[in-house]
């Protein structure tokens, strides 16, 4: 209907986000011979001992928690490297570092499941939250910048989960400075804002009886 | 644009060379993006046949070699995990299926008189029939055979309503977050000409749903 | 004042919760649609005394011309009114088709009106004939799927169950490696809980 807000601006559920994480490739090392795996998203193996090879995190996690393999973590979240990146998030106000598209729901997913595998695990975890942190604050002061002239918004770098948390609250600010902005509403509020009674020729003389 | 007949699919190119090949979706990757798009667009997309089809057949056969690894005494651990990605699959499937089924219960009367219909497949064409009728009928009992003459049409407000004003439709002026896989380049996002967007590969825009509307449709933008 | 009735049905539609229902207002409804012959009889009068005065009705602009254009704008608000609640109502009992399945709990049955628990049923059917053609239920795997088993600690001495093929000892402090569908009952009766990893 007409100028109704749509209510469902939340389109993908934090479930739904980490099902979508969960296809990122992750390297693991298996502790037992496998067979190869002809799976519908892709053909893995054959597993063998102590042997590196690279897995769905889904598949990862159901070896792990099977006893079946160790996790390698990601590359991105050494100690080091994460502190590079918080350095980097604090020290540039408007630029977003890159990570992986997933590294909110890859973290908590290791974090969870495989904390033994991960070197420091106190320390990567709390930068990993202090990163995000700081760029949700960045996002946050972005919101300010949207006005009536904001047609396009570029976000590099944004990550999945903060897309998603994010996305209620931008599309409603664009959606009400869009509204608002429109000149056609400037010019003749009148009719912009009752679109409804466009077209109509007001009482007809055929709805007169007989 | 530099790929000319790819469909949006990412293929269909002849300079396939042994780098590219991995880089080939695989089925359940083109559902997934098909999932994904029409979650996130605020309208009903293209029906995607071929992907249903396909997805529909790696289902059946993955069910039948999990049911001869269960009688051939597998062990259980391979058994479950290609279960997994069975139930993954079949997860991806339902929920794009049932996703187009609530944009159809939602617009139905707009879908049905536009040319989004021909967006439907047959089965949601039959679907998409009855759901009207059935609003239809409840809205007139209800409602419209209670008005006067003159106030009883289902789309129109009265018959000096010169088109359909009372027809729900989707926000196509909403915002939706996209990211393109290829650099599509300046991108002219009104019919003005003053706002111009450059689309990089990989970047992430928050950008008008109308606007990027035939990039959607055209597989050369992704949403998320 | 004109079209404050028909504003109270969409004020009760917007004040409750998300898709939430209240019991179907009868009373406001036929207030409603009471008040809209009274306008249509208010414009048929206007517009015919506007004709018998020998007056062209297109081009009048008469007090009579605008009086029956206050009447039609107010029946057409109505209309809008009324076709948004029992529209938006409908909206709303058929997402329950995907939350409860084709059988109405008597606590919602009972908000309903007669109107709606049809449109419920035919709205179900519906959807029903196009999932039977399809030859997949559309109505399971709401939630994405997780790892079908999972590994539980027993708080709670529970014996020896029978699952699968197998008799299991479920004695208070073992950990196992279960079925997600088996464990989860005794997770909820408080037996059980996961063990992460």
């Amino acid at each position: 209907m007409a100028g109704q807000s749509d209510p469902h601006l939340s389109i993908f559920s934090a479930a739904e986000v980490e099902f979508l994480a969960e296809d990122e490739l992750v390297k693991i090392i298996p502790n037992m011979s496998i067979d190869a795996l002809n799976l519908i998203c892709g053909d893995f193996g054959p597993f063998y001992p102590h042997i590196l090879t690279e897995v769905p995190i889904w598949l990862a996690m159901a070896l792990k928690k099977r006893g079946k393999c160790t996790i390698q973590p990601p590359d991105w979240m050494s100690l080091e490297n994460l502190t590079q990146v918080l350095e980097a998030e604090r020290d540039s106000p408007r630029e977003f570092q890159p990570l992986p598209f997933h590294y909110v729901e890859i973290s908590r997913l290791l974090f969870d499941h495989a904390r033994e595998d991960i070197p420091d695990v106190h320390m990567v975890r709390t930068l990993v939250e202090d990163i995000r942190d700081v760029r949700f604050h960045k996002v946050e002061s972005g919101f300010e910048e949207i006005n009536t002239r904001t047609h396009a918004v570029k976000l590099k770098n944004l990550s999945a989960m903060e897309v998603n948390i994010v996305r209620p609250f931008f599309v409603r600010a664009l959606q009400a400075f869009y509204k608002h902005g429109d000149p056609q509403m400037i010019l003749q509020p009148d009719t912009a804002s009752r679109p409804t009674n466009v077209g109509d020729r007001g009482p007809r003389r055929d709805l007169r009886p007989r | 644009m530099a790929s000319g007949s790819d469909e949006g699919l990412g293929f269909g190119s002849e300079d396939i060379d042994a780098s590219s090949i991995s880089a080939l979706p695989t089925e359940v990757e083109l559902l997934k993006r098909a999932w994904r798009n029409e979650k996130a667009s605020p309208e009903i997309l293209q029906f995607q046949e071929d992907v249903v089809t396909n997805a529909r057949l790696q289902i059946e056969h993955m069910e039948e070699t999990v049911e001869a690894y269960e009688e051939d005494g597998k062990d259980a651990l391979t058994v479950s995990l290609y279960q997994m990605d069975l139930d993954r699959t079949e997860f991806l499937l339902r929920s794009y299926l049932r996703t187009r089924l609530q944009k159809i219960e939602k617009y139905m009367i707009h879908i049905s008189k536009t040319e989004l219909w021909n967006r439907l497949s047959k089965a949601e064409q039959n679907f998409a029939t009855s759901c009207k009728e059935n609003m239809e009928n409840h809205l007139k009992q209800s409602v419209l055979s209670r008005l006067p003459y003159g106030y009883q049409d289902f789309c129109k407000q009265s018959i000096s309503s010169e088109e359909d004003d009372m027809v729900p439709q989707p926000q196509l002026d909403t915002f939706v977050f996209c990211k393109s896989k290829k650099t599509v380049g300046s991108f002219q996002l009104d019919e003005g000409g003053d706002e111009v967007v450059d689309l990089i590969a990989d970047d992430l825009y928050v950008l008008r749903y109308k606007s990027i509307k035939p990039l959607v449709e055209t597989g050369q933008i992704d949403l998320v | 004042m004109y079209g404050r009735t028909a504003s109270r049905l969409v004020k009760e539609l917007a004040s409750n919760e998300a898709n939430q229902l209240s019991s179907f207002n009868n009373d406001l409804v036929d207030q409603v649609i009471k008040e809209c012959d009274e306008h249509h009889l208010e414009l048929q009068n206007m517009m015919r005394k506007i004709q018998n005065e020998g007056l062209d009705i297109q081009t009048t602009r008469n007090a009579d011309h605008f009086g029956s254009v206050i009447h039609h704008l107010s029946l057409s608000r109505n209309k809008r009114c009324l076709m948004a609640y029992v529209y938006n109502r409908a909206q709303i009992i058929q997402d329950l088709r995907w939350k409860v399945g084709h059988t109405l709990p008597q606590e919602i049955k009972e908000k309903l009106n007669h109107r709606e628990v049809e449109y419920f049923k035919n709205h179900s059917d519906a959807l029903e004939k196009y999932i039977s053609g399809l030859d997949l239920d559309l109505t399971v795997d709401m939630v994405p799927p997780k790892d079908p088993y999972l590994k539980v600690r027993v708080l709670e001495d529970i014996g020896h169950v029978p699952l699968g093929d197998q008799s299991s000892n479920l004695a208070q402090h073992s950990i196992h490696f279960l079925k997600r569908t088996d464990a989860e009952r005794f997770i909820s009766l408080g037996l059980m809980e996961e063990l992460p990893g």
